[in-house]
């Protein structure tokens, strides 16, 4: 009795666990492609500015930043409400991650690729929309899937302010059964996080075989 | 069909024009003012031992590398490398001019028939049809019409270097330039690049060509330049450049390359 009652606490908070590292995920594949850019600007003030930000983003704890997102923003009667900051906190850090994930990929790409575009006339952007980025992309999604593997378990930390996510309920039902049964829960939401990886791990090893087969 | 468009009759022959061309990365002189004209139609060798300068010398021509000082008159367009050179600048110098490289450098995410067909699109703005047509065409003439469809990467050496070749004439570039085309390939296999090579040159091509082939160079070039130590040491008909050497160092050269 206790292990369904468990389970269904920790289930409840299944929704918001996904929606933390899907929507965290997406701000920060979008976010990180002009940061990664500006990593690797010729002009040494905007290089410098996204170094900045990628490794303050990086320095400081997450959960840091979730304090600082859900007490510190105050814009008149504007404040990010708990699920909000979570979702802007963990996609800031993703942006910050993956930026340097992504800037690695494209430096990866060897160097005769883009002088056989160069040589061809190919614009400065086809070089990179059409020729370096979609190696570049070859190159990080197995970085890219590791990533989000980990970004999963960070959602835990939204808990801390009070973002009814798995951990969150599994707390919850805990304090209210003090016995050997308020460590179920936590057994549970473990087991979650390791099933919900695992397509993860398995889609990111097919794509990566497909896409190898593809160029090798 | 010719690899050339319109081939021998109304083909556009235009040449090059190198000025006193000079480069030096930090304290290292890579060219010191060398010139070298070459006309257009012929085919012109580059030889010499490696770190002479060669493939910097010809990757100025369609600036992959940017000279300190020195004009490059190419077709109509002229350059002055000290001066700035704007992007439609380069864009149309680069369209007169392709290139071949040592290590091939297809896009290994795209099909050989992709290859070929989407440089065209985007430099010259065909349709996805007529692209197509030229880029089978000219597959069909290095002789490789399966391998359309195929990956670059489950082609061979030679197949590859051959696409290459082909993904560059799809733009019609009134001159070539290969650096090293077949240093890359076993022998066997470079005799395929080697062969649409001097087809090309049959046909016209403005060509320009670094190589270690010996017999490529007295046999399909028109002139042969032999660089050594950041110069130009001896230019001038192949044959009589290699059976009788005006320079000691170009004899050193020849022995050590013809005794292989």
């Amino acid at each position: 009795m206790d292990l369904v009652n468990a389970a269904l606490a920790v289930v409840k908070g299944l929704p918001l666990t996904l929606l933390l590292a899907v929507s965290a995920l997406a701000i920060g594949a979008v976010g990180a492609l002009p940061v990664s850019l500006g990593l690797q600007s010729r002009h040494i003030v905007v290089r410098l500015l996204c170094r900045l930000c990628v490794d303050l983003v990086r320095g400081i704890p997450i959960i840091v930043w979730l304090f600082v997102l859900k007490f510190g923003v105050v814009v008149g009667t504007f404040k990010l409400d708990a699920l909000q900051s979570a979702i802007v906190g963990l996609g800031l850090v993703s942006i910050a991650y993956l930026a340097e994930i992504y800037r690695g990929g494209i430096q990866a790409v060897p160097r005769g690729q883009t002088e056989a575009a160069e040589a061809l006339g190919l614009s400065s952007r086809t070089r990179l929309v059409h020729v370096v980025l979609p190696q570049a992309f070859t190159i990080v999604s197995p970085s890219i899937a590791t990533y989000f593997v980990g970004l999963l378990k960070d959602t835990s930390i939204a808990s801390t302010i009070v973002v009814a996510e798995m951990v969150f309920q599994a707390q919850s039902f805990a304090r209210q059964n003090p016995t050997l049964a308020g460590l179920l829960p936590y057994v549970i939401a473990g087991g979650l996080y390791i099933v919900l990886s695992l397509p993860v791990a398995f889609a990111s090893r097919r794509l990566d075989a497909r896409l190898r087969r593809a160029v090798v | 069909m010719a690899l050339i468009e319109g081939s021998a009759l109304n083909a556009e022959r235009v040449g090059i024009d190198l000025e006193h061309l000079s480069k030096r990365y930090g304290d290292t002189v890579v060219l010191d003012d060398v010139s070298l004209h070459v006309e257009p139609g012929t085919v012109t060798a580059l030889i010499g031992p490696s770190g002479a300068g060669k493939s910097t010398f010809l990757r100025c021509i369609n600036l992959l590398e940017r000279p300190d000082s020195g004009v490059i008159r190419v077709d109509r367009h002229v350059i002055e490398p000290g001066k700035l050179v704007t992007s439609r600048d380069l864009a149309a110098l680069r369209r007169s001019v392709g290139m071949v490289f040592q290590s091939f450098n297809l896009f290994p995410h795209l099909s050989v028939l992709e290859n070929i067909v989407f440089p065209q699109r985007k430099v010259l703005g065909r349709s996805r049809e007529e692209a197509q047509d030229r880029a089978h065409a000219l597959l069909s003439r290095v002789g490789l019409a399966d391998k359309a469809n195929e990956h670059p990467g489950r082609c061979s050496g030679g197949q590859q270097q051959r696409i290459a070749i082909a993904r560059a004439l799809a733009l019609e570039p009134s001159i070539m330039l290969f650096d090293e085309p077949t240093s890359a390939l076993d022998p066997e296999v470079g005799l395929e690049v080697l062969a649409v090579m001097r087809e090309l040159a049959d046909e016209g091509m403005t060509m320009l060509v670094v190589t270690h082939e010996m017999n490529f160079a007295r046999d399909v070039s028109d002139t042969l330049v032999v660089m050594a130590d950041s110069h130009i040491i001896e230019q001038g008909d192949p044959r009589a450049i290699m059976s009788d050497p005006q320079v000691e160092r170009t004899r050193r050269f020849l022995r050590a390359v013809l005794e292989r």
